[in-house]
């Protein structure tokens, strides 16, 4: 068992050296100096509490959006909506939150986290239900969602809701409002760095013990192992897949906590900045693990920041690619360590 | 014109022939990949790298033929890559289809950024010189002048006949439909998904060439999930090559009618006629009947 764990760790720790090597190589391609992009990263981020505090505040979606497109990659479930879901739940979260501003926080908090996972949920339950009868892929449908999901909202917002002349909803009421890091920690000043971090944090680890140690967890990875034998097995696989998808697509509007009650206020179009997507490359350097999808968002997070302190030598658009780069490296170095593994046991 | 009669216009079903054309080469490349037994969910990936591609060679070259030929020429170097994940290594190819969407929208968009100091939108550049005396043909001139438009028309018996007539359409359907069998009458299996693989990215890449050069400019979005409708026409023309021209004559059919709606419709909000395509793409796939049955080995590594 530990084994396996060593080897899982050093086959991800590859993967993530094949990415920095080729990201090298695409700098030295347009007459930059890798080693010098990549030292003005670590010295602007990590070199200051400001830097770590902005790297902790990008992980944190990353985190809660990774683990509900994990939930679903460990029942085969390849949820490429999340983008679409966290949009749809935020945008409700946000309206219902400054709605209720008035009332007491204990009563007024839960119900919006409430509202926007709900209605990410159903957002979920459309895909789900889909496969389930007709058969018809979850990609297709949870991209086609997601064009459908970005144009009502934009629509119900500048028809209606938004604060004239922006993309936004109105501000929530301050005492929604999480307290910062900065509030207790002095080193991260000026940073959006939130208590949002923490509730991540214990959803990671309440996540892990849900898949890995309880029957719900172990039933969806079986469904994700072999969904033919898990229903002969009497798993209700049916049900099942669609109750991942709900909790995974609704999770993924949490990651909205971390900008409207922990950053900004309210909503704004495009607040979301590929969350979605990026949390899909997240999961996967993770193995779908809770745990290490800590990890994982981590580095992104210290990637997304830290693209944006070196764009004036080189685009920030440079980050897709490295994304890119790590989910394809990722798949690749987990077959390679397969096909060694069954080779030494020959 | 209000919108009924614009429907039945002349110009509309031009209108509508026209835009069918990458929504078939799209669907065709998928399905080509998939009889091979291949899942390809990067047809979207694939459009705008030779979207991009063509609308920068063009321009480097001064000529858009050979903007075409070194776009195709990206196209299958991309799928020999894709090949490599799929068939090589044998990866998840769902997830292998998303890594490659990314890296392919996202270097569309880097190099844009670092070529064109722009951050949405390529130089524009001159498009396709029309066929000769075909072009001139009155009222369909801007149909029957297009290479690609007539190519594609084209393609839907030339890949039925491939498919269902030859040697090669058998061997290649054999590798989707029962991989081990197939190998068992001496079928190089491995071969034919790479011939899929190929074929699939030099048809989705002339389908995103087709839109840019419809355009003059290549865009950030513009492929704006074709490349995706595209498989779903597929799925619903049950990857046979005459349904799957019905299913895209029918998207076709729909995005001719949003862009009517935004000239004859101008009070109705452009987001709701914007989602149009997304939406009825959803519904139809609800509402087909029956269950989809892909080919028997689709998707599953060999």
């Amino acid at each position: 068992m530990n084994r396996r764990i060593a080897i899982n760790i050093i086959s991800v720790l590859i993967s993530v050296l094949v990415t920095f090597l080729l990201t090298s190589v695409l700098i030295i391609l347009i007459g930059k100096n890798p080693f010098n992009i990549f030292g003005m990263m670590f010295s602007e981020v990590l070199g200051n509490g400001y830097g770590i505090g902005q790297t902790l505040f990008k992980a944190t979606p990353l985190i809660i959006c990774g683990i509900g497109i994990a939930l679903c990659f460990h029942a085969s479930l390849f949820n490429i909506g999340a983008e679409g879901q966290l949009n749809a739940g935020a945008f409700v979260m946000s309206l219902v939150a400054w709605k209720l501003g008035t009332l007491p926080v204990f009563i007024a908090m839960p119900v919006s986290l409430l509202a926007g996972f709900m209605v990410s949920s159903i957002v979920g339950y459309i895909p789900a239900i889909i496969k389930i009868k007709k058969g018809v892929s979850e990609v297709i449908t949870t991209i086609m969602l997601n064009f459908v999901i970005l144009a009502l909202i934009n629509y119900f917002l500048i028809e209606f809701l938004a604060v004239k002349s922006t993309v936004r909803t109105e501000k929530i009421n301050d005492s929604l409002m999480l307290p910062k890091l900065a509030d207790y920690f002095n080193t991260f000043q000026g940073s959006s760095v939130n208590i949002s971090v923490v509730f991540a944090l214990a959803l990671a680890v309440f996540f892990y013990f849900i898949i890995y140690k309880t029957k719900f967890g172990y039933q969806i990875r079986a469904i994700g192992f072999n969904e033919t034998a898990s229903k002969y097995l009497g798993i209700k696989t049916n049900l099942l897949i669609i109750l991942t998808f709900m909790i995974g697509a609704g999770l993924t509007s949490l990651a909205g906590m971390n900008f409207i009650m922990g950053y900004k206020g309210y909503y704004e179009l495009g607040f979301s900045n590929n969350i979605g997507f990026t949390a899909i490359a997240v999961a996967l350097l993770a193995k779908n693990n809770p745990l290490g999808i800590i990890l994982s968002a981590l580095l992104f997070g210290f990637l997304d920041f830290g693209g944006l302190a070196v764009n004036t030598e080189i685009p920030k658009e440079i980050m897709l690619v490295v994304q890119a780069i790590v989910i394809l490296s990722i798949i690749s170095v987990n077959k390679l360590t397969e096909k060694y593994l069954k080779k030494e046991k020959k | 014109m209000d919108l009924f009669s614009s429907i039945f216009s002349f110009a509309f079903l031009a209108q509508t022939l026209r835009l069918f054309t990458p929504y078939y080469l799209g669907a065709s490349a998928a399905n080509f990949s998939e009889r091979s037994g291949i899942v390809n969910i990067a047809i979207e990936g694939f459009m705008i790298s030779a979207a991009f591609c063509f609308a920068l060679f063009s321009l480097l070259f001064g000529n858009p033929f050979a903007g075409l030929f070194f776009s195709l020429l990206t196209g299958i170097i991309l799928s020999l890559l894709f090949a490599l994940f799929t068939i090589k290594l044998k990866v998840n190819q769902i997830i292998a289809g998303v890594g490659f969407n990314l890296l392919m929208a996202g270097a569309s968009k880097f190099l844009i950024v670092l070529i064109f100091k722009s951050s949405s939108n390529t130089s524009r550049f001159e498009s396709f010189y029309q066929i000769p005396l075909l072009k001139d043909i009155p009222l369909v001139g801007n149909i029957t002048g297009d290479y690609i438009i007539l190519f594609s028309f084209a393609l839907v018996f030339i890949a039925n006949h491939i498919l269902f007539k030859t040697k090669f359409g058998l061997r290649l359907r054999s590798a989707g439909e029962n991989p081990a069998a197939g190998e068992s009458l001496g079928v190089n299996v491995r071969l034919y998904k790479l011939y899929g693989v190929i074929i699939c990215g030099f048809l989705a890449s002339l389908g995103g060439i087709w839109l840019a050069s419809n355009q003059n400019t290549y865009s950030d979005g513009m492929i704006a999930g074709r490349g995706f409708i595209a498989i779903a026409a597929m799925i619903i023309g049950k990857w046979k090559p005459l349904n799957i021209f019905f299913a895209c004559i029918m998207f076709a059919f729909f995005e001719a009618l949003e862009i009517s709606m935004q000239v004859s419709m101008p009070d109705f909000p452009t987001q709701l006629i914007q989602m149009l395509p997304y939406l009825i793409t959803i519904l139809v796939l609800i509402g087909f009947i029956g269950k989809t049955k892909p080919p028997a080995a689709d998707g599953v590594s060999y």
